[in-house]
């Protein structure tokens, strides 16, 4: 049953236009055509019919995979807050009760933003999909058919994708991007991480993280370091990387924080500075490189506090990686401070790049003497403002992609 | 032969490259301004305050400046560093695109910012400014690297870089200290002058040292511009006579004078606004594609366009139409005449509304008419390029209701930045009916990014060396060379029956007869 209109809404914020609810794909088909094919469309401001609501708008499609109702419906607000920028088909899509009978229950809606006091109405829809059932095992099934073709498909999948599922296969066949959180998923994250580079070196498959967009204002701070003349030559002579991470465990042991985060710091550079993975990560205390591969812990079994460490190597030496936790009451696998150490003809640069709220901070010593103390005003931004840089980039982003393949191969293969 | 031409032009070329800052690639800038002292003249002047300081404020605030960076303003009036940052601080309070300030970053910025009082005749005055600047590198480490901004009376231009030239603040060094220097428009007042100002600065600055700004060149759907012509494969086939009708470009301006009275006395629409901005904008649109997008590539292309406009001195009153508006009222609110406005000769005879059209002699653009036109006090302000394309070669529909009108593409310069195309569709139902409809892209609701102020990227240009989106020494001077003839036939001309338009009009109605005695109109904005 469809409701009515509502009064026009005010600039920038999403309004309810239309709300229906059905249990089959042809009935949504039916309601979406309704909702637009509807003759009177004039809103009532204050008593009086007011403006006339633009025809439905839509630059992409949106497909949310949301493990739980209340992810799916926080994810649909930060979408319909970008309605004015990037009007999308939203279609959030879950499943339930694989084992009992096969249903499907949708709720369809529009909402209407108007972008500028003078600009007509952007509407777009949003679908609410749960499957259950055989239907709920099969959810590609029930979204392609949804999808406005010709239009890019970007699947926005929050919480803990399940990257090796063939439910997932089938979904992400479909998409031209697809959009995660790293920093959210459980343990430290790292087999998740290398499952996700495998898809994409599989299928080719854009795929945005929010944990590596986040870090942009790091990425500035750290490449600032290099913009001085003097401290370019250091770049290719870095010879240890350390990531300090919050976490709140006590005894540091692995796979009890999440370590997406420290990771893309060192894969980024990595690749960027084409640095191989002579060793992957391994707890602080294991044995070397040659050696480690006879007696290699299994991640997550091994209580170590002193972090992981890697070995990268740029042809000309080794460059040693640590990643470290530090007790704070910053979130879990929050970056506290990357330092870079770099050495070049008997001279050594060192650089520590460090993060608040508002600002970033540098600072360098180049010998032992302070050569630049820099804040950087760069504040942390909401996931909002995240998606909608991902959507307004392009879909190739080889930095992205570079830094993914580096931090794949920096987890090494016991994450596989 | 063309291979040895190859292999002899890649031994010429073949050098080794410049070790880069690969961590930029990917980010806001690849490559960040080198570390720097921005010599601001003119630095508390109206210009410098309104729109120089708020960007380089804005620049800093953004982190896209150089931690080693200082700005020196200059001026005449007896300040110190304190009292400068003062007033910096005032106007960035009233003139500043992001408020309230920062104040973490003005913290810091105002660090950054020094003060010394010098009178531009002062011979003397320049020897202590380069001792000046020679401290700041020592102390500040700007490592010689100097950016000269003149935003001060064109008057003045001359003067001060045969000073800078005499105490050798042109001088490059070998070590790497670049010196460049940024000069406000107007460039000359007339072909002569612009000619005689080229040669001065040519004494002291080499042409790869100098950058002539034209805001209007910063604009976001300006540098866009070419973003749309050569970075889409589907309008470039149209780009030509054979689908182009004509081009109409406006820049209209609802505001008067704004108290400029003697400024504008001596100067009028055709050299304010026709000779640069509107010029710009006509070879930006007509250009070919360069075969590279470095800047003189680019700039060599819109010379060729400046080159073939054919200039009208034999026909000027049926090819360019000149007014000055009477009272009137604009916005709601009544206005003045440009006769009754301060500092302004009540007899004057200076156009406040100049309306071209001008042919493009070329292969591309031949017989297709460009009309330019400006003007103060229109309506509205609004500046557009509208390509109004040609009409289908056989009207099928011409008996299905009002037949649409010809395809048009608008590109929106201010306000409201953006691209429109109109094309026609059939009406919903039984019938046939045909009427335009029009696709629309804005700026501000399709991008979260706030377009940055021109002045802003234009700085940042120059602070990186790009000379693209500034103005060379010949397309001065071909500007001049299309313009001069029309004000010397004017000058040669009886006395104009001013005011010939309202305030608050789109200009006189022989502006309308350009158009209309060749089948055409005006675009209503």
């Amino acid at each position: 049953m469809a409701t009515d209109l509502r009064p026009g809404p005010s600039v920038s914020e999403p309004v309810l236009r239309w709300s229906a609810r059905v249990h089959s794909i042809a009935e949504i088909e039916a309601q979406l055509a309704r909702i637009w094919a509807k003759q009177d469309l004039t809103a009532e401001v204050e008593g009086e019919p007011g403006r006339y609501i633009a025809a439905r708008t839509s630059v992409m499609n949106l497909v949310v995979i949301a493990s739980r109702p209340e992810i799916g419906e926080r994810a649909a607000t930060t979408v319909q807050a970008l309605t004015g920028r990037h009007p999308s088909r939203t279609i959030v899509v879950q499943s339930a009760d694989p084992d009992g009978p096969s249903w499907i229950d949708a709720r369809i809606e529009a909402h209407c933003v108007l972008p500028r006091a003078d600009a007509p109405e952007t509407c777009a829809e949003t679908i609410y999909l749960a499957a259950g059932g055989e239907a709920g095992r099969h959810l590609a099934a029930i979204v392609t058919p949804l999808i406005i073709h010709d239009l890019p498909v970007t699947v926005w999948w929050p919480g803990e994708p399940s990257f090796r599922s063939p439910a997932a296969r089938d979904l992400l066949a479909g998409a031209d991007r697809l959009v995660v959180d790293g920093s959210s998923w459980s343990g430290d994250g790292l087999a998740r991480l290398r499952a996700m580079a495998s898809l994409h070196d599989a299928t080719g498959l854009a795929i945005r993280d929010f944990a590596l967009v986040r870090q942009s204002r790091w990425r500035e701070a750290i490449a600032s370091v290099f913009d001085d003349p003097d401290f370019l030559p250091y770049l290719r002579s870095i010879r240890r990387i350390a990531v300090t991470y919050a976490s709140h465990d006590e005894t540091g042991a692995p796979g009890s924080t999440n370590l997406v985060k420290p990771v893309y710091h060192v894969a980024w550079i990595a690749s960027r500075l084409g640095l191989a993975v002579h060793r992957p990560l391994t707890p602080v205390g294991t044995p070397t490189a040659s050696k480690a591969k006879v007696h290699h812990p299994a991640p997550g079994r091994q209580v170590v506090g002193r972090g992981l460490h890697a070995t990268l190597s740029d042809g000309r030496g080794d460059v040693g990686v640590v990643v470290r936790p530090l007790i704070s009451p910053m979130p879990g696998g929050t970056t506290l401070r990357v330092e870079l150490l770099a050495e070049r003809r008997g001279s050594e640069l060192r650089a520590d790049v460090t993060a608040e709220a508002e600002s970033v901070h540098v600072r360098v010593w180049q010998d032992g003497v302070e050569a630049l103390d820099r804040p950087f005003l760069a504040a942390r931004r909401t996931d909002l403002e995240l998606l909608g840089e991902i959507l307004e980039s392009g879909l190739r982003d080889p930095v992205a992609d570079g830094t993914l393949r580096s931090a794949a191969a920096l987890v090494g293969e016991d994450h596989a | 032969m063309k291979e040895l031409r190859e292999s002899r032009s890649h031994k010429r070329t073949a050098r080794p490259r410049a070790p880069t800052n690969v961590l930029r690639e990917g980010l806001r800038l690849e490559r960040v301004p080198d570390p720097s002292i921005f010599v601001l003249f003119g630095s508390t002047g109206d210009l410098a305050h309104r729109k120089v300081l708020p960007a380089m404020y804005q620049l800093w605030r953004t982190n896209l400046l150089p931690h080693e960076f200082i700005l020196l303003a200059i001026g005449r009036r007896d300040l110190d560093d304190v009292s400068y940052r003062a007033d910096v601080r005032v106007s960035l309070e009233q003139h500043s695109r992001v408020l309230p300030l920062d104040e973490a970053a003005w913290s810091t910025f105002s660090e950054r910012i020094r003060y010394q009082r010098l009178d531009f005749a002062d011979a003397a005055g320049f020897d202590v400014l380069a001792t000046r600047l020679d401290e700041i590198d020592e102390d500040c480490g700007t490592r010689g690297n100097r950016i000269y901004y003149l935003a001060t009376q064109p008057g003045q231009f001359a003067e001060i870089v045969a000073q800078l030239g005499r105490v050798g603040l042109d001088h490059e060094r070998h070590d790497g200290g670049w010196r460049r220097i940024v000069i406000e428009k107007p460039f000359g007042h007339d072909l002569d002058s612009a000619k005689r100002l080229n040669r001065e600065v040519a004494k002291v600055f080499r042409e790869s040292q100098v950058y002539r700004i034209d805001h209007y060149l910063g604009k976001e759907t300006v540098r866009n511009l070419l973003v749309f012509r050569f970075g889409n494969g589907i309008f470039e086939p149209l780009w030509n006579r054979r689908y182009v009708d004509h081009v109409q470009i406006t820049v209209a301006e609802s505001i008067g004078i704004e108290n400029r009275g003697a400024f504008y006395e001596a100067t009028g629409a055709s050299r304010d606004v026709l000779q640069n901005h509107l010029l710009q904008l006509v070879s930006l649109v007509a250009m070919e594609p360069p075969a590279t997008f470095d800047a003189d590539a680019l700039r060599d292309e819109k010379v060729k366009v400046l080159r073939a406009i054919g200039t009208t001195p034999a026909d000027p009153e049926r090819q360019v139409v000149r007014g000055q508006y009477g009272p009137g009222w604009v916005a709601g609110t009544a206005v003045p005449g440009y006769r009754q406005e301060p500092d302004v000769d009540p007899g004057s005879e200076t156009e406040t509304f100049v309306a071209a059209r001008l042919v493009i002699d070329d292969w591309r653009w031949a017989g297709v008419p460009f009309y330019v036109r400006t003007g103060k006090r229109m309506p509205k302000r609004a500046t557009e390029i509208a390509i109004r394309f040609r009409e289908v070669p056989h009207r099928l529909f011409r008996d299905a209701g009002a037949d649409p009108d010809p395809n048009l593409l608008a590109i929106r310069i201010q306000p409201d930045e953006g691209i429109m195309l109109r094309f026609g569709a059939k009406v919903p139902g039984l019938g046939l009916d045909v009427r335009s409809v029009t696709m629309d892209f804005t700026y501000g609701s399709a991008f979260s990014v706030d377009s940055p102020d021109a002045y802003e990227t234009l700085i940042l240009d120059a602070l990186q060396g790009d000379a693209s989106l500034f103005t060379r020494a010949d397309e001065v001077e071909e500007a001049w060379g299309i313009v001069d003839p029309i004000i010397d036939a004017w000058a040669a001309d009886d006395p104009a029956a001013f005011p010939d338009y309202d305030a608050g009009t789109w200009g006189p109605p022989d502006a309308d007869q350009l158009l209309v005695r060749e089948g055409r109109r005006w675009r209503r904005i």
